[in-house]
């Protein structure tokens, strides 16, 4: 079950790369925020698995949703902020 | 139940795969958000239950299911933003050559 | 109420000095937000909400399944448009609560509200017809149709 789980979480870190071609690739800006939207959401399923992994998934629960909380701030926020500049 | 949490878990890695093959492969923003959405919601809840199957009943199964309603309130909010915004500010939405 | 309940699965656990806490910051913190107003919880509401979710998830399924399969075909025959729907709900938490479910549901999201109109993307002609059939929202409108309208 041990090796299952690393190799779950070696396949996660191979999408996290697919969504890391879109955000350097993007032809526009809210394709690269969209990438990074993505890659938080893998980030959070990854922090899981990893304690999971490591048989602590208390402390990493935690630190998960924190980080689902701080997401939504941060994506708002340029969400916000871009939608009043315009198109670069 | 090791067995039932691996299919949970092999069944949310395939949708993850088809959403990150998608976001490659689909051709503007609004189609791309698509993508997005489906590994926000199939995905990562077939992976947290098989997760959660794998803990057996408790405090840690509960949070679990915190961390996957958060998921499921925040993550809409997040991708009407990013496309509100795409909207407004002038993005055109890719259309299939009519020929 | 719903904050009470956040703290004890946040904290998760079940010691007096930490319920009580919890019960007196959250009742103090939802006082201050709500304009000093009485809490009145609708438990009614909540059943219902609670009840439409399964359904939910089923049309996820459905529509995710969908999706994946044009995804994966070689030749990619999406064709994408926006369509505009005009609700007849008169909610604010009913409007809020179909813009999630439409964005939620893999295959269609929403643009653009104003107060009852939206505007939404779907990928395909098939999802759109969906959309347009307003199955999400009679099934809204059933569960919102003892409150008060405030829009």
């Amino acid at each position: 079950m041990t090796t299952f789980f690393f190799y779950v979480m070696v396949l996660l870190a191979i999408l996290i790369g697919a969504y890391l071609y879109r955000v350097l690739q993007g032809p526009t800006i809210f394709d690269r925020v969209l990438g990074l939207n993505g890659i938080s959401t893998k980030a959070i399923i990854l922090f899981i698995v990893i304690g999971t992994y490591s048989e602590r998934v208390n402390m990493f629960i935690d630190i998960s949703t924190g980080y689902a909380l701080i997401n939504l701030v941060g994506a708002l926020a340029v969400a916000k902020y871009l939608e009043q500049k315009g198109l670069p | 139940m090791d067995i039932l949490s691996i299919i949970f878990i092999v069944a949310g890695l395939f949708f993850m795969i088809v959403a990150a093959i998608g976001v490659v492969r689909l051709p503007d923003v609004f189609s791309r958000s698509h993508a997005v959405s489906l590994t926000d919601s199939l995905g990562a809840f077939l992976m947290l239950v098989g997760i959660a199957f794998h803990e057996g009943l408790g405090k840690n199964t509960l949070k679990i299911l915190v961390v996957l309603a958060l998921l499921y309130i925040l993550n809409p909010v997040i991708a009407h933003a990013t496309i509100r915004a795409a909207f407004r500010s002038g993005v055109k939405p890719w259309q299939k050559k009519s020929s | 109420m719903a904050l009470f309940v956040f703290w004890v699965l946040i904290s998760a656990s079940f010691e007096w000095i930490h319920l009580g806490l919890g019960l007196v910051f959250s009742f103090a913190v939802a006082w201050i937000n709500s304009g000093h107003s009485l809490f009145v919880p609708k438990f009614r509401l909540w059943l219902r909400i609670l009840l439409y979710l399964p359904w939910l998830f089923y049309k996820i399924i459905e529509s995710s399944l969908y999706l994946s399969k044009l995804i994966l075909h070689p030749a990619l025959p999406i064709d994408p448009q926006l369509v505009s729907v005009d609700s007849k709900l008169r909610h604010h938490a009913a409007v809020v609560l179909l813009g999630n479910s439409i964005t939620l549901t893999p295959g269609t999201i929403t643009v653009e509200v104003d107060s009852n109109k939206l505007i939404v993307h779907a990928m395909d002609k098939v999802l759109s017809e969906d959309i347009e059939s307003k199955q999400i929202e009679s099934k809204i409108a059933d569960i919102f149709k003892d409150e008060e309208p405030d829009l």
